[in-house]
Parts: structure tokens; C-alpha cells; sequence
């Protein structure tokens, strides 16, 4: 087609926001890896909705968080993730602005406005803040309500007997099929009110004047960046850096050990005080002094009260030896104070 | 001095002296020429860079597999520990075998991405046939991959989804029960059961995806790119570029891409072993890699049960799929390509893939009951 392609709203809005996304998302998974190698991402859904709320999409960014508050769904913790909320701005914008630009020279024949990637931002992050966490509601709803009833249906007595697997997937089938149309259904409008957003863009822009080869030529130009080798290099040392930080902060061994194989706890030394060192070896040694002195007066005492004894003694020995005629059995082959 | 009369000579570098050499002998100019000069009908598209992602995941799995194995130890009293001792004691062995194990997956993903945008596009059509068969062959040797290197961990669910695996390979009728034997080497798995699915895992089946790889891109260059479905000769001719840059660029950034991805899913559930297998599976209910899940819930259904019935959901039905597919670029004979003008085809892309879906999700609904 070669002529000027008359879009509809949802054409127009799922033609822009469908590669942006995509446009965006390698550069925002390299952040979200180096956080989550850091340690900073805990996710606690499996399904990965958190991924598609975060890198996915330029409107989902604030509705993230209006969901996590508003509606209480726990996605995940961690300084990570509003991060990877501040670097996906700036990386949105450029996205958007690139394929919005795209779209309107070569689909639209239109001049692209100024500015064109923050205005498209803005207008699709607060319409995303506001329509998603709705999404998110009626989806919910249409889903638990939709699981209930095919439950009801399936518990009657004539369907009892249906065997397991049968049952399974009979029910998954019966309230997905319910889901998904709901959700296909609000995917159309929220990507039809997008597309109005950007119809607002273009009433105001001027159509590009070039025949179809000169718009392919132009077109084509956007989609490349002006200084080649710049780019080049731009990117070559940003994934050098980032695969130097990347292997700083990657864990050497496993962050879940299995019980076979968990490694020995240990406990740790306390960390060394100087102070606290000095005061406690000048305290034992206060003790020690302490306790020489005892001893020393201790032994000059004993000393005291042998020397004492010894004389009694003596006297008393020189009065039996008179008396008995040999030396006393107590005193003999022992030294002095033992 | 006068210098305006002199003519300046550039002396060749030491670079361009060296590749001087080589192309005189190799044709490196012509190579180059041909690689990167091949002109891409249409402009370069995001839907192409599936096939240079595979080759990618696959380099990749490569490069992981062969530092895995200077450590694993394939015999069955050694299997598990060698395993342990790279995911606890080796620096990184945690992160290499998680990033094995999750760039399996995304090969498989990858695969059914490809085969998807070739089906749904139409460029299986004349004349790219062959192109179509060397690929629905490679897409064998992906599945081959992802069931050999399962068992290699030998954990209890290494063990037992093996075990469910040549079960169902027993009832291919002729060949099932030699081919089971073969691959089982006893009556229970066991050392030789690992050292068959070792040496098909590590050479028999990489040397069979070189070749078959080669033959596939050297089958598309010679038919060249099919180009978009729709759009007017002019629109495709204005819009026409060589592979380099634009395309080479897209592919790098897919490439960047899933590797970024199996990264996250490395940190995001790194790979834990079970208990070490044992013949008893005691309170583990036996169940295979998620990429066989759907057919492993299609044999629970009651029409299944039943030693025809396992044959039928098993083997003929996946036989008859299969056989379906290669003989597809023969019994669509009509050249329009545009997706939105084959109602048949589309339907059927959406009821294969829904199926596919709808089995998976219940097989794992299935393993919480079980639970």
C-alpha cells in the first residue's frame, strides 16, 4: 500500500505501543538482570506478570504501582524495582518517540512533531494508570466469576463422574475461554483509547510532502541512528560495563544450596575494637597484680605462722627427744612450708 | 619543496596485508559479499531474527555444555554428586547449569517461534520446501535435546521422566520396542541408560544439528528470503535492503535479548536438584520437561486409557501431526501467502497452539490435585 493508510484507533494504538515495547524492552532487561543479580528483585509471582507489568509496556509503569497500592497485589519486593520504574521512563520515551515517528511519516504521510516520544508518554502513562488497574479489576472479577459458576456447573450429580483429567481440563477450558474473550475484549478498548490519544497528535500535525520514495528514504533514516559509529560504540561500552558489573555482583556459589549440600554456618568473629582490647588486657593484668600481692602476703603470712610454728615446734621436739631419744615422724623428709 | 606535483601512496596496514593474503586464497571479499550483501525483499523485520537466535541459544548451549562437562561425571554412582559439586563447590556452576537449563527451554520456545512465523507467513511454499523438511528435521533434534539432557542430572525426576519417556517410545509399533532397549540398555535405567543418553546429548546429536543447520541456511540463501505476505510490488521494492546492516542489527538485538531473558530466569529460579534417583518414586509423581506436558496430560484422558489408547495419544497421534506437517508444503500447493486469505491454516495454527496450551496449563493444574 502506498497510498495514505487510514488507520483505526485500535490499528493505530496497538501499531505504536506493540514495537515500543519491544523497541524498549532489551535495554530495560539488561537492568532488570544487574538487579536482579544484585540481589535487589524478589519476585513472588511465577506467571512473570510482574515482567510484562514492568518491561513490557510504556503504559504500565505507573499502573504498577496503582495496582500494587489500590488493589494490594503483592508482585514482588525489593529497592530493585522502583529502579528499574526510573530507568524505564527515560527508555520509554525514547521508544515511543522512535516508532511514533515511524508511524507517522510512513504510515500517516504526516511530519512527526517535536517532542513527539514525551507527549505520547505522558499521554499514554496516566491513560495506562488509570485504565489498567480497571482492566485489572473487571478481569479479575470476570475470571473468579467465571471459575465459580463452571465449578457449579461441573459439581452437578449428572457430571460428577467425570474423570479427573477430563474435569481439568473441561473447567480450565470453559472460565480461560470466558477470560481471555473479556480480556481481549478490554485489550481492544484500552488499545482504541490509546490510538484517539495519538489521533489527537496527528489532527494538529502537517502532512510530509515527499513522494513514496523520498518518505521510504526518510522513514528508513529514523530507523538508524545519525552518528553509526558512535552508536556502536555507545553500545560496546555500555555492555562491557555492564558485563564487568555483572560478574562483580554475581553470586560465586548458589543462592539456594539443597539440603544435601548447604554450607557450614559459621559463626562471625566479632570485629576488633583496639580500645576495648587494651582496657581488658590492662584489666588482667590489674587482676594479676591483684592476685600476686594476695599470694605473696598469703605466703609471707604462712611464712610467718611456720616460722612461728617451727619454734614451738622445736622447743616441743627438744623436750621428747630428751624424753624419747629419736626424731618426730611428722617433720622428717619434708621440706619446709609443704 | 614542491609537493603539489608528487601523487601520495598509501601503504597497505598490516591488517589489510594479512586479509589481502587470506582472501587471495580463501575469497574472503566474495564470502563477505555474499553473507552480508543478500538483499531482503520487503526490509528487515523483527519476525526474521528468530533463526539467528537459535544459532545463537544454540552456540550458547554449546559453550555452557562443554564447561559443564569438565566437571560432570556421567556414570550412575557419580552422576548426582558431580552435579551437586557444580552447583554448591564449582565458582558459577550454579549460574552455568541454570543458564543450560533455562537456554534448553528457550531453544524450544524459540523453535516453536520460528516454525510459527514460517507456517503462519507461508514461506514454506515453492520453492522452499526442502527448507521446510531440514527444519520440522532440526525441530526433532531440539526435542532430542531437551529429553536426553534431562536424564543427566540423574535426580529423581531425571530418573522418572525418562522412565515415562521410553515408556511411551515402547509403544511406536515395529521399531518401539528395540528403540526402548536400546536407549535403556536394561530392564530399569541405569548406568547404561546414562552413558547412551550422554553420548547421544554431548556428540551424536550436535554433530546431527551441524550438518542439518548447514544444509537448512545453505537451502535459504539458495532460495533466498520469502519476504512480508502482503504489500504492493512497489511498497516491497522501495522498502528492500541488504542483510547488513539493518537486518544483522535486529538479529543482535534479538540475540541480546533471549540471552538477557535466560539470565533473569537463571536468577529468577536456578536450577535445584531433587533427591538422587532411586527405582521407588516414593511420594514424586513422575511427570516430563514442560515442553511434553501437554501430551503427557492428553494420555491421562480416559479415550487414552488402555494399551491402544496409549498408543493412539502417544504415537499415532503425534505421528500423524507430525507426518502432516512435512507433507504440508505438498498439499498446500496454492502460492498466496497472505495468512488472512488461508482461513484453514489459521484456524488451524490457533487450535494446535490453543490445544497445546490448554493441556499444558491443565497437566499443571493436574500436579497441584496430585499434590
Amino acid at each position: 500500500m502506498t497510498g495514505r493508510e487510514t488507520m483505526s484507533s485500535f490499528k493505530l494504538g496497538l501499531g505504536i505501543l506493540w514495537p515500543a515495547c519491544w523497541t524498549a524492552l532489551p535495554i530495560k532487561m539488561a537492568f532488570a538482570m544487574l538487579f536482579m543479580a544484585m540481589g535487589t528483585i524478589h519476585l513472588e509471582t511465577k506467571l512473570g506478570i510482574t515482567f510484562l507489568m514492568l518491561l513490557m509496556s510504556p503504559v504500565s509503569v505507573f499502573a504498577f504501582f496503582v495496582i500494587s497500592l489500590g488493589v494490594g497485589f503483592h508482585f514482588g519486593e525489593g529497592v530493585g524495582l522502583p529502579l528499574l520504574f526510573l530507568v524505564s521512563i527515560p527508555v520509554d520515551i525514547w521508544a515511543l518517540g522512535l516508532v511514533a515517528r515511524t508511524v507517522f511519516l510512513e504510515r500517516l504521510r504526516l511530519e512527526p512533531p517535536d517532542s513527539l516520544g514525551v507527549a505520547l508518554w505522558v499521554r499514554f502513562a496516566v491513560a495506562g494508570a488509570l485504565y489498567l488497574p480497571l482492566l485489572w479489576v473487571i478481569e479479575g472479577g470476570a475470571t473468579d466469576l467465571a471459575r465459580s459458576i463452571v465449578k457449579s456447573i461441573l459439581d452437578m450429580d449428572m457430571l460428577k463422574g467425570l474423570p479427573v483429567a477430563e474435569r481439568i481440563g473441561l473447567e480450565f477450558t470453559a472460565w480461560g475461554s470466558v477470560s481471555l474473550l473479556v480480556l481481549i475484549a478490554l485489550t481492544y478498548i484500552g488499545l482504541s483509547i490509546l490510538g484517539k490519544l495519538v489521533e489527537g497528535k496527528a489532527a494538529a500535525a502537517q502532512p510530509a510532502g515527499d513522494n513514496y520514495q523520498g518518505l521510504i528514504s526518510r522513514w528508513d533514516m529514523i530507523r538508524v541512528p545519525a552518528d553509526q559509529s558512535l552508536m556502536l560504540t555507545a553500545f560496546t561500552a555500555a555492555g562491557a560495563v555492564l558485563s564487568i558489573v555483572f560478574w562483580m555482583v554475581l553470586p560465586v556459589s548458589t543462592p539456594h544450596p539443597h539440603e544435601c549440600c548447604k554450607p557450614a554456618t559459621v559463626a562471625p568473629a566479632p570485629p576488633f575494637d583496639p580500645q576495648k582490647s587494651l582496657s581488658k588486657g590492662e584489666k588482667v593484668l590489674k587482676d594479676a597484680e591483684v592476685k600476686i600481692a594476695a599470694l605473696e602476703q598469703k605466703t609471707a603470712e604462712d611464712e610467718k605462722e611456720k616460722s612461728k610454728g617451727g619454734k614451738e615446734k622445736a622447743g616441743a621436739k627438744d623436750s621428747s627427744a630428751k624424753s624419747e631419744g629419736k626424731p618426730s615422724q611428722a617433720t622428717a623428709g619434708k621440706p619446709a612450708g609443704k | 619543496m614542491d609537493t603539489t606535483t608528487q601523487p601520495t601512496t598509501t601503504q597497505p596496514s598490516v591488517i589489510e596485508k594479512v586479509f589481502d593474503f587470506v582472501d587471495e586464497r580463501v575469497g574472503l571479499k566474495t564470502l563477505q559479499a555474499k553473507m552480508l550483501n543478500e538483499p531482503v525483499p520487503g526490509g528487515s523485520r523483527w519476525a526474521y531474527v528468530f533463526g539467528s537466535v537459535l544459532l545463537f541459544i544454540f552456540i550458547m548451549q554449546a559453550v555452557t555444555g562443554i564447561l559443564l562437562m569438565f566437571y560432570y561425571v556421567p556414570t550412575a554412582d557419580h552422576a548426582y554428586a558431580s552435579t551437586q559439586y557444580i552447583i554448591h563447590s564449582v565458582d558459577y556452576g550454579w549460574f552455568l547449569l541454570s543458564y543450560h537449563f533455562w537456554g534448553s527451554t528457550a531453544m524450544v520456545v524459540c523453535v516453536f517461534a520460528h516454525m510459527s512465523q514460517v507456517f503462519l507467513w507461508g514461506a514454506y511454499k515453492k520453492p522452499r520446501e526442502l527448507i521446510w523438511l531440514v527444519g520440522l528435521a532440526l525441530f526433532g533434534i531440539v526435542m532430542g535435546f531437551g529429553f536426553t539432557g534431562y536424564l543427566l542430572p540423574w535426580d529423581q525426576r531425571a530418573y522418572w521422566a525418562t522412565t515415562v519417556g521410553v515408556e511411551i517410545m515402547d509403544k511406536t509399533p515395529v521399531l518401539g520396542d528395540f528403540m526402548a532397549r536400546f536407549l535403556k540398555g536394561g530392564a530399569t535405567p541405569g548406568q547404561m541408560t546414562l552413558s547412551r543418553f550422554f553420548v547421544i546429548h554431548v556428540m551424536v546429536l550436535p554433530a546431527a544439528l551441524m550438518g542439518l543447520a548447514g544444509l537448512h541456511l545453505f537451502l535459504f540463501r539458495k532460495a533466498g528470503p520469502a519476504g512480508p505476505f502482503r504489500g504492493s510490488v512497489e511498497e516491497i521494492k522501495a522498502k528492500t535492503d541488504y542483510f547488513f546492516p539493518r537486518q544483522i542489527w535486529k538479529d543482535i538485538v534479538g540475540m541480546v535479548a533471549v540471552f538477557l531473558a535466560i539470565c533473569s530466569l537463571a536468577f529468577w529460579e536456578p536450577i535445584v536438584l531433587l533427591e538422587e534417583a532411586t527405582p521407588d518414586p516414593g511420594d514424586y509423581h513422575p511427570e516430563p520437561e514442560w515442553y511434553f506436558l501437554f501430551l503427557f496430560q492428553l494420555l491421562r484422558l480416559k479415550v487414552f486409557a488402555g494399551e491402544f489408547g496409549q498408543f493412539l495419544g502417544a504415537i499415532a497421534l503425534p505421528g500423524i501431526f507430525m507426518a502432516l506437517l512435512a507433507a504440508l508444503p505438498f498439499i498446500d500447493r496454492d502460492p498466496e501467502r497472505n495468512i488472512f486469505k488461508r482461513p484453514i491454516a489459521l484456524i488451524s495454527w490457533i487450535v494446535v497452539m490453543a490445544s497445546i496450551l490448554i493441556f499444558t496449563v491443565a497437566a499443571i493444574i493436574n500436579r497441584e490435585f496430585l499434590e
